[in-house]
């Protein structure tokens, strides 16, 4: 039912705007793209934003297959033992991909996969209940110095945990941290009252209806130009974000790779795929294979020691 | 708001939101009967469509498709046994019995009319107190979760009777299923014995089709016999007449205020909704002995509720940015991608594009009676196949299904051996829903307790500072007594007698 609606679709898509360039032999067949978390999610949207204009580029039809399970970790395995023939790919998050594997004895690592291309990394926010009086980090801070606030988000050793830890630490003082199924929860016992702070990617945050304070990123974000980075805010130079990529098993022929991450540049770059990001208060961002390798390895390893410094360490 | 009416009305009436209404109630339908695919699914699936559209004709089209989807659960339920969405759960109790009377037609009847009137009553709801039922939404933390699940843990003795200890034996084995898979507080997996698709829990859809579907196929294959080859009697639809209607207009109400009201708080969810109304109906019936045996009432308890969680779902979403469900946060992205965005601010600022969304909603519901009615007409030919022809299509039919939730082989083995064992526990009249609500509200019985933990610095009694949760605790601790003393100490009280009353 699935295959048979998304294959009607991407047919009408590719009769309406004339079929993309043949490409040499790959791809001959429909590509399957491993989404490790539930459909309607950030993973699977930013999956669902991508593929479209893929699609269109490689002139292939793509489908998602939504394996959902403990951080993303189970279908980060089955796609990990997945044949590298670029007939199967992956969109990971960088949780399930960088932090997952040193919180608990998993089968894959940072050798498992092959990054193809970087598509979004979407800055978090510290943001608060938009009816409290706080105005700044500073009288947040200031407040929490005085007396225990609580932050709330997904379970420890996700990145919003540990972005809120690594705030608290970079002031000096410590949130008491209340675990929720996930953002979406979180927000509620904010706006409830119940909670105080949650640190979630920027879009996230807006969309829940609270009120950031500061992002936690060098740049200011185009969604809301207002919003003070941490530097300007006179805070410690904190970087936070959550990206995802397209991944292929390891193993897979370099030019398939090269190829694909050339089709993710052409798909991230039309102005179909550039609207609709924005429109989803998603941040943009394209790295090619190469590129992507060495900021996966950076990335595998940083976070390595920081969960060792946090405590969470296997 | 009224004056915003002809705006309302040119946003929403045109040929194009016309044709998404009738294409996502006949796609809502068809993704809620099929066990496995359900409502997010049937969302998600739709929603790349929603991006050439127009802002209406998307909205028109993702309402047409929940509220419809919500309904079509009922139709797998009642005619094979096979609860099509996780909603439609307390359906199969007295649906399929009453289909395997014969009655399949009325039955199918019941059902589409008290969906109907349970979107219709959660709608008006919504239009009348969506901003105030918001507040109440909000002031449901952990601790008013916890004691609002442990409220309707009580449930269990409701669809339990006679056999108690089976009952909550039962609802035990539901408990440890729900510890399955990863644990939230801690971010740890539990009970995985390092097989990985156990790392991820064990998913509702697959139980119940293992519980509900794939039971009653071996149970059918155990009991046939050629001489007892159930005849079907008449396939069609049938609308129940105003005179069966009447009694049973208090228990429709009561049902279409409980999903109402729990559809609001985000957390506990439609299932529980749905037991907690299953649960009223029984003990304010007459004849409770009925229940589970083809009684309308249950039919109608659980048919209205779920449907009416549909409106109240729609409550903290709309008004305050909160998607309540799975359904409501792709319906929030959808909103959001067409410019209009769910908070405090929309009904100030966008008041026509509020009302027309109300009109939506009104008209999907009557698309919903309408195309339910005429579909169900075809569905229910089914029942004239042959039972030695039906029950192999329905067990391939549920293994498809419970493996399409996921694509988590796992699945396959929890529906097959759910299926083996609850053959053996109904061979010993050990009663079945009791494993269900206790794995569905497990989950949030476990996280909202320890959550309630940690912010009151691992202090039980300060529980009892909230007033919501005090008084969700008395009710719980007298319902509790009143079973224990064997019905002495709530007999006069209407509503909360136990036993049977003649």
């Amino acid at each position: 039912m699935r295959r048979l609606l998304k294959r009607g679709f991407v047919a009408a898509a590719i009769l309406g705007l004339g079929a993309g360039a043949a490409l040499a032999d790959y791809p001959e067949k429909t590509i399957e793209v491993v989404v490790p978390y539930a459909a309607g999610g950030g993973t699977d949207t930013g999956a669902r934003l991508l593929l479209p204009e893929l699609e269109k580029v490689l002139g292939q039809s793509m489908i998602i297959k939504n394996i959902p399970g403990a951080g993303g970790t189970v279908g980060a395995t089955q796609f990990s033992r997945m044949k590298g023939d670029g007939y199967s790919l992956g969109f990971l998050p960088v949780g399930t991909t960088t932090t997952q594997p040193h919180l608990r004895k998993l089968t894959y690592d940072d050798n498992s996969f092959e990054p193809v291309c970087l598509t979004i990394q979407d800055p978090m926010a510290v943001a608060i209940d938009p009816g409290s009086p706080i105005q700044s980090i500073d009288e947040l801070i200031a407040k929490a110095k005085d007396q225990t606030l609580s932050a709330g988000g997904p379970p420890p050793g996700s990145l919003p945990h540990i972005a809120q830890a690594a705030v608290a630490n970079a002031y000096g003082v410590q949130f008491k941290y209340v675990p929720h199924e996930g953002g979406p929860a979180a927000s509620k016992s904010i706006l409830g009252g119940k909670l105080d702070i949650l640190v979630d990617p920027i879009g996230s945050a807006i969309n829940y209806g609270l009120r950031p304070l500061v992002l936690l990123d060098g740049k200011r974000h185009a969604s809301v130009p207002d919003l003070p980075t941490i530097d300007e805010a006179g805070g410690p130079p904190l970087r936070y974000s959550i990206w995802f990529g397209l991944f292929a098993p390891a193993g897979t022929p370099a030019e398939i790779v090269k190829q694909l991450s050339d089709a993710c540049k052409a798909a991230t770059t039309t102005d179909a795929y550039v609207q609709a990001v924005a429109n989803a208060k998603r941040t943009p961002r394209f790295l090619p294979h190469d590129e992507f390798k060495t900021f996966f390895k950076q990335q595998y390893q940083a976070n390595a020691e920081l969960m060792s410094v946090i405590g969470l360490k296997k | 708001m009224i004056e915003h009416l002809p705006a309302a009305l040119t946003l929403s009436a045109s040929f194009t939101v016309l044709l998404a209404l009738i294409v996502g109630t006949i796609a809502g339908i068809i993704v809620g009967a099929l066990p496995g695919l359900g409502t997010v699914l049937g969302l998600v699936m739709a929603l790349p469509f929603t991006y050439a559209l127009d802002g209406p004709t998307a909205v028109a089209l993702l309402l047409a498709l929940y509220v419809s989807s919500i309904y079509g659960g009922s139709i797998s339920a009642i005619l094979i046994n096979v609860p099509g969405t996780p909603q439609s759960a307390a359906t199969v109790f007295d649906g399929y019995p009453m289909a395997q009377r014969g009655e399949g037609a009325l039955a199918l009847g019941w059902a589409t009319t008290a969906s109907f009137i349970g979107g219709i009553f959660s709608l008006v709801v919504l239009i009348l107190i969506a901003p105030q039922l918001a507040k109440v939404a909000l002031e449901f933390g952990p601790i008013e979760t916890f004691a609002l699940v442990l409220f309707a843990l009580t449930t269990i003795a409701w669809v339990s009777s006679g056999e108690m200890l089976k009952g909550l034996l039962s609802a035990c084995i539901g408990l440890f299923l729900a510890f399955i898979g990863p644990d939230d507080m801690t971010g740890q997996v539990r009970f995985d014995f390092d097989i990985l698709f156990l790392s991820g829990g064990l998913a509702v859809i697959p139980l119940l089709i293992g519980l509900f579907a794939i039971s009653e196929v071996i149970y059918q294959a155990a009991t046939l016999t050629d001489a007892e080859m159930p005849s079907v009697k008449s396939g069609g639809f049938k609308f129940p007449s105003w005179a069966a209607w009447r009694p049973r207009i208090v228990t429709l109400l009561r049902s279409c205020g409980i999903g109402s009201f729990i559809g609001v708080l985000p957390g506990t969810g439609a299932t529980a909704a749905v037991f907690v109304a299953y649960a009223d109906a029984k003990r304010r019936s007459d004849t409770p002995e009925n229940f589970g045996k083809g009684e309308p009432d249950g039919l109608i308890a659980s048919e209205a509720s779920n449907n009416a969680v549909s409106g109240g779902a729609m409550v903290p979403m709309l008004a305050l940015g909160i998607p309540g469900d799975g359904g409501t946060v792709v319906m929030m992205g959808a909103l959001t991608i067409h410019n209009v965005i769910p908070g405090v601010r929309l009904f100030q600022n966008q008041p026509d594009v509020v009302l027309s969304i109300f009109l939506l909603l009104l008209a999907a519901n009557i698309f919903m009676l309408i195309f339910g009615a005429m579909g169900a007409n075809v569905f229910s030919r089914l029942l004239r196949i042959p039972i030695t022809l039906l029950m192999p299509l329905v067990l391939m039919m549920s293994l498809v299904g419970a493996y399409a939730v996921r694509s988590n082989p796992v699945d396959l083995v929890v529906a097959l051996g759910a299926g083996l064992v609850a053959f053996v526990l109904r061979l010993n009249s050990f009663p079945l829903a009791p494993i269900i609500i206790g794995f569905i509200l497990g989950g949030a019985l476990e996280m909202s307790l320890r959550q309630g933990l940690v912010m009151t610095d691992q202090s039980f009694l300060r529980f009892f500072e909230s007033p919501i949760a005090l008084f969700l605790f008395a009710i719980t601790a007298l319902i509790v007594a009143n079973l224990i003393l064997g019905d002495r100490l709530l007999r006069f009280l209407p509503g909360f007698s136990a036993r049977e009353r003649k």
